[in-house]
């Protein structure tokens, strides 16, 4: 560190962002496509039927209790997730009697028909949206609690980029507005602030919330300590309360009417925003059932949550969850996280702003190397390792690693339908390509290598929906005029993002000298033209942003 | 949230007309360059900051206590970056959308 207290601020924020960055971005792409979990799942199980038309609810809880009545007798616990926005198809989930000794049992998932009450069976092996979204804070081919660690470790420093970010900011508030879309330095640096400035609130909130999750992990000193195992008990019934349990009987006894408990659900609510319906115990005399709308608070309202007695279908008074002022703010920051309570809307926006965040830790990156460049190119023997390393894993990473995403969808429609441990491979073909993209920079020189991969990137992506159509018969032709538009939406979404590559990849040939467009080497010629050109335009941006 | 949007797209726009930089920018076009009195001038920031409060006054009507600030800030965060984007690449536009915007939130509401 050195020099002024705002100067040893900046010196942190460019190490700090730069040793953490790559895995950021990764973080900050799976978990952006987390918010659309339940909707890329849809879309990588395409046996389901496409739905568009609108079922009673009660009709849907009576097919489901029929099928579950039926095919799941001896369970622990069932679930049945209605059609909402997220995800038009009836689920129901099921949870197998936990083995002696274990708490939980074994959970499954069934994607039922709403014209025939059976489910489908011959939905393909997926790891899905779940997976890739688990990616975000488990990473991938480690032991969880590694992988947590070091998610933790990343969060951390991210965290203190985004505080000595805005404690070095110069001018937050008379440059809020300004972008000045020059090539170079200046360009790069306005639009990392802009991107950074512009939605600070989430920034701060998604990282220090990220922390939040993995409490227990990270503050393992404290919670482990000198702690006798009835404090821990005491403090994880604070920190995550549970509603009174209820005993199992072993007497026999038929499930009442879940419709009927609907109505009265509907009649207590005023409203219909049911969720899901779990019932603990199913046909056993203390089965009890309980009806979830969706969020109405950060926090918790226990008005969420009905309770109704399994055997008489009677609107049962349970006592809230005790939840302390320590456990709201817990829950506030999960919630907030995760957008527990958004509609269709908030998350798109949550989606927006999340790939706003993906921006500004790539613009970070690149400007790292765009403030180097002059520099490292007067050098007689081309730049240093450190440099080139950086400019290859930012091609790898910030291009690459969406190519690879894009090749997890494609795994999905290309490999075998009856492979086995097709969902593990699935991941494997995610992390093949994105190896291949990280090495594949080395043997090309920085823009063409960005242009090559942008490239790449438009044409996967924009090849899905045809890929989607080859091989379903579910493609847009169809999901279209059905108005199915959380399949279809996929297909349009993957469209946008390739146009988008496309166009990125139109704007960066245009910076490419011609004599490396039919050669990829550098001549030495070139370079010293492009060092004295850019060394003119980094003099002059250093000049006006200090 | 359209309407949160837009609201937050015009309060933002006032603040922009309230620095010298950005009023240039943005009042370049055809129709507006006369110099603005300088009543109004001075009226922008304050008419900036009400109309966020009144954008914050819905948000939490509509969404409740919990939730309704947590909506603002996204939708703010949301409509900053296409009207800094306009700023830069179209700014003479921004007017027009304001008021393009507000109409439409009118005929909505109504």
């Amino acid at each position: 560190m050195k020099g002024s207290f705002r100067q040893s601020m900046k010196w942190l924020h460019t190490w700090v962002g730069l040793v953490v960055g790559w895995i950021l971005v990764f973080m900050f792409i799976t978990g952006t496509a987390g918010y659309f979990d339940d909707e890329i799942t849809r879309w990588m199980e395409p046996e389901r039927p496409l739905t568009a038309t609108h079922i009673d609810k009660s009709k849907l809880l009576d097919i489901s209790q029929h099928y579950l009545e039926t095919h799941v007798k001896n369970a622990k616990e069932w679930r049945v997730i209605l059609p909402n926005s997220r995800d038009a198809n009836l689920k129901v989930m099921w949870q197998e009697q936990p083995e002696e000794g274990k708490r939980f049992g074994k959970f499954s998932t069934k994607v039922l028909d709403t014209d025939t009450g059976l489910a489908i069976d011959n939905l393909r092996e997926t790891a899905g949206g779940r997976t890739l979204y688990r990616m975000h804070y488990r990473l991938h081919y480690m032991p969880s609690i590694v992988a947590y660690w070091i998610v933790g470790f990343c969060t951390m420093l991210m965290l203190i980029a985004v505080i000595t970010g805005v404690i070095f900011h110069k001018k937050i508030f008379s440059d809020f507005f300004t972008f000045r879309a020059k090539k170079g330095l200046i360009g790069w640096l306005d639009i990392h602030n802009v991107l950074s400035v512009t939605a600070i609130p989430f920034h701060f909130m998604i990282t220090y919330s990220g922390l939040i999750f993995f409490l227990t992990t990270y503050m393992i000193l404290s919670v482990n300590i000198g702690i006798t195992e009835t404090q821990k008990d005491k403090y994880f019934n604070e920190v995550f309360p549970r509603t009174v349990e209820v005993e199992k009987s072993d007497d026999y006894q038929p499930l009442a009417s879940l419709s009927d408990m609907y109505a009265k659900s509907h009649k207590y609510w005023q409203e219909d925003t049911l969720a899901y319906v779990k019932v603990e115990y199913p046909l056993d005399k203390n089965a009890r059932v309980k009806f979830t709308r969706w969020n109405t608070d950060l926090t918790y309202n226990p008005d969420d949550e009905l309770f109704f007695s399994g055997e008489t279908g009677k609107l049962l008074d349970i006592a809230a969850k005790q939840v302390t002022m320590s456990g709201q703010i817990h829950r506030g920051f999960i919630s907030l996280h995760e957008g527990l309570f958004a509609s269709p809307m908030v998350r798109w926006l949550y989606l927006i702003i999340g790939l706003m965040g993906t921006g500004m830790i790539a613009s970070g990156l690149i400007l790292w190397t765009t403030k180097r460049k002059p520099k490292q190119m007067k050098n007689t023997n081309g730049p240093d390792f450190g440099y080139r390393l950086v400019e290859q894993l930012n091609i790898g990473t910030i291009v690459g690693f969406p190519i690879a995403v894009a090749m997890y969808f494609w795994a999905n429609r290309l490999l075998p339908v009856e492979m086995e441990n097709r969902a593990e491979w699935e991941i494997h073909c995610l992390f093949i390509s994105w190896a291949l993209l990280l090495i594949y920079p080395a043997f090309r020189s920085g823009l063409v290598a960005w242009f090559e991969q942008l490239k790449i990137a438009a044409f996967v992506f924009c090849f899905i929906p045809v890929l989607n159509f080859i091989t379903t018969d579910k493609h847009l032709g169809i999901s279209l005029p059905l108005r199915d538009w959380n399949y279809a939406g996929f297909d349009l979404v993957m469209l946008v993002i390739g146009v988008a590559f496309a166009f990125t990849a139109y704007k960066v040939k245009k910076h490419i000298p011609v004599a490396q467009k039919s050669h990829a080497k550098l001549t030495k010629n070139d370079i010293e033209n492009k060092v004295t050109d850019e060394t003119i335009s980094t003099l002059a941006a250093t000049k006006e942003t200090s | 949230m359209i309407l949160l949007m837009s609201l937050c797209f015009v309060s933002m726009t006032l603040f922009c007309l309230a620095m010298e930089k950005h009023r240039k920018q943005i009042l370049s076009s055809e129709f507006i360059n006369f110099p603005l009195p300088q009543i109004m001038v001075v009226s922008f920031k304050p008419l900036a900051w009400v109309m966020l409060f009144i954008t914050l006054t819905i948000s939490v009507e509509q969404y409740g206590w919990s939730i309704g600030p947590a909506v603002f800030f996204g939708a703010l965060s949301g409509c900053l970056l296409p009207l800094i984007l306009l700023l830069t690449y179209r700014a003479n536009l921004i007017i027009l959308v304001s008021v393009l915007l507000a109409i439409i939130l009118f005929v909505i509401e109504l």
